[in-house]
């Protein structure tokens, strides 16, 4: 399937990649290309890869933190949940009431950069540049939100085995608010309408990269992408984690599994991330952040983790991130397999682009959202 | 479905194949399995117990067992419950049949798997090297005896 085989005389190969504008990353794309239709797509990764797993391996649990940050700064956030969140089972350490709030809060405002990040390139990509421009200036204003609670504005190094780094800023409920009132009206309200209203840009979304469901659970995909082809499928939801048990909210999906339907789900999305963290800042108890009886502190950075295995799985911006954790007794992992959301999106890319046309290409891989620097590690 | 179901149902239809079948909490099972029967296994999870989503398929390295573990996270699409399934290798020759046929995305773990540890996959439709360079083919970074910096890393500048 991943071989592209010999061409025929009508037949041309194209390599889109591996810098190209129009790519969310460094990764080549062969396209076998009749006319103007794809025949056979190849996708070639390894340009960034950066061995974190090895790294991860010779480094302590706590120097790992920053480490599980760069492998796609987009979900920084939520890269470090799951690592942090392995090490915590392994150890049994248990996060305050008040520090699981805060990385509820985090982990959704991460959420909605990201997603502002995919629909900004995505319009980039399909040719409406200024979209992007729009997207960039609303996403800085959701990450100074983030720099006010973290003190960075993409990798974090956050949380803690066991809670997190800092407390909430005073006055950061009045700022959210505001920020997230302009965010509403802004991206929300004009920039869907004016997508919305906009043929050339249902002309070249609607229907383009569809993929069915079946298609979509065969070839592993999660996250927006499984959610718009009408499978409600959240990792938040089926797999409870933090205190999403407790917060109100629902799965939004789409039906079509077009291009269309994902960046849909991705707007609908940050309606409702906007509402977890507006709940979060409802309920939100007094308390530590970080519990008392901690096996490590400021003073001790190292620990020792019990013998075991864990897998722990959370819901990354893109999708299902998973990391699984064996641990030898040491004050460094064993082994840490990362699990990422972008590596089937990326693995699924050859199937739907096969039979559609050059000029769709950048849309469907766009709609993916994709990460190449997760995809590599 | 519950974990115990899923236990009780594999150890009785694979009494050979599964040992070892443990329920760990409400939506973790591990359990190992005999590398030869790897595919039947796996297809009797994806047609009769809905594990319909492979999550994850990696490698381990135990040096000191002289073993190579291949563990294959199943999770399903419809309920929780994540299954570690554990195939044992000899370090010596690690070999196993590959399940491509079964998970179709199994094909770029399997590919990794390869290229970091040097696991030979069986009846893989495309082995070769998905995130390294085809000049480190052989090396196998991730086993535990690695030679590292600074003897491998510089090669390609030389």
């Amino acid at each position: 399937m991943d071989e592209l085989e010999e061409l025929e005389s009508t037949e041309m190969l194209i390599h889109i990649g591996p810098q190209h504008p129009a790519q969310p990353g460094p990764f080549r794309l062969n396209l076998k290309v009749k006319g103007e239709t794809v025949t056979d797509a190849q996708v070639e990764l390894g340009f960034i890869h950066k061995g974190i797993e090895k790294i991860l391996e010779s480094k302590t649990y706590l120097q790992g933190i920053p480490i599980v940050d760069r492998m796609c700064y987009l979900a920084a956030l939520t890269n470090e949940e799951a690592f942090c969140g392995c090490v915590e089972q392994l150890a049994g350490i248990e996060v305050p009431e008040r520090a699981q709030y805060i990385r509820v809060i985090t982990e959704e405002l991460s959420r909605i950069q990201s997603h502002l990040l995919g629909f900004g390139e995505f319009s980039e990509f399909i040719g409406y540049q200024s979209m992007f421009m729009y997207t960039i200036k609303e996403r800085e204003n959701v990450l100074s939100l983030l720099d006010s609670i973290t003190g960075a504005r993409i990798t974090h190094t956050f949380l803690k085995f066991g809670g997190v780094r800092e407390d909430l800023p005073p006055g950061f409920k009045d700022k959210f608010t505001r920020t997230m009132e302009q965010l509403k009206i802004t991206v929300l309200d004009e920039y869907e309408r004016l997508l919305k209203s906009d043929t050339i840009y249902k002309d070249r979304t609607v229907g383009v990269g569809v993929l069915s469901p079946e298609v979509a659970k065969e070839v592993g995909v999660a996250g927006p992408v499984l959610r718009a082809t009408g499978v409600p499928f959240d990792i938040r939801k089926d797999e409870p984690y933090l205190v999403y048990d407790d917060l109100d909210f629902k799965v939004c999906t789409q039906g079509e599994g077009d291009s269309y339907a994902r960046i849909m789900v991705r707007l609908n999305e940050i309606r409702e991330s906007i509402y977890i963290i507006e709940q979060a800042l409802d309920q939100i108890p007094d308390g530590p952040i970080f519990p008392e009886s901690a096996p490590y502190g400021k003073r001790t950075p190292t620990m020792r983790v019990p013998e075991g295995e864990v897998f722990k799985r959370v819901e990354d911006p893109r999708g299902e991130m998973g990391i699984y954790m064996v641990s030898d007794g040491s004050d460094k992992p064993y082994r840490v397999k990362v699990r990422g959301p972008a590596y089937p999106t990326l693995q699924a890319l050859p199937p739907v682009l096969r039979g559609v046309y050059v000029a769709d290409v950048n849309t469907i891989a766009g709609s993916m959202d994709g990460c190449t620097s997760e995809v590599d590690r | 479905m519950d974990a115990n179901t899923i236990v009780d149902s594999l150890s009785s239809t694979f009494p050979e194949a599964i040992s070892d079948a443990t329920v760990k909490s409400d939506i973790r099972v591990t359990a190992y399995i005999d590398k030869d029967h790897v595919k039947e296994v796996c297809e009797y999870l994806k047609n009769d117990l809905d594990f319909n989503h492979l999550c994850c398929e990696s490698g381990v390295d135990y040096i000191l067992r002289n073993e190579f573990e291949v563990v294959y996270h199943i999770a399903s699409y419809e309920h929780p419950v994540v299954l570690a399934l554990k195939a044992r290798l000899n370090r010596d020759d690690p070999v196993i049949e590959s399940i491509v046929d079964v998970y179709w995305n199994a094909n770029w773990y399997e590919r990794e798997t390869y290229e970091l540890f040097g696991i030979m996959f069986k009846y893989h439709p495309n082995l070769k090297p998905l995130v390294l360079p085809e000049d480190l083919l052989g090396d196998w970074p991730l086993r535990k005896d690695y030679e590292g910096f600074p003897q491998k890393t510089a090669k390609n500048l030389v």
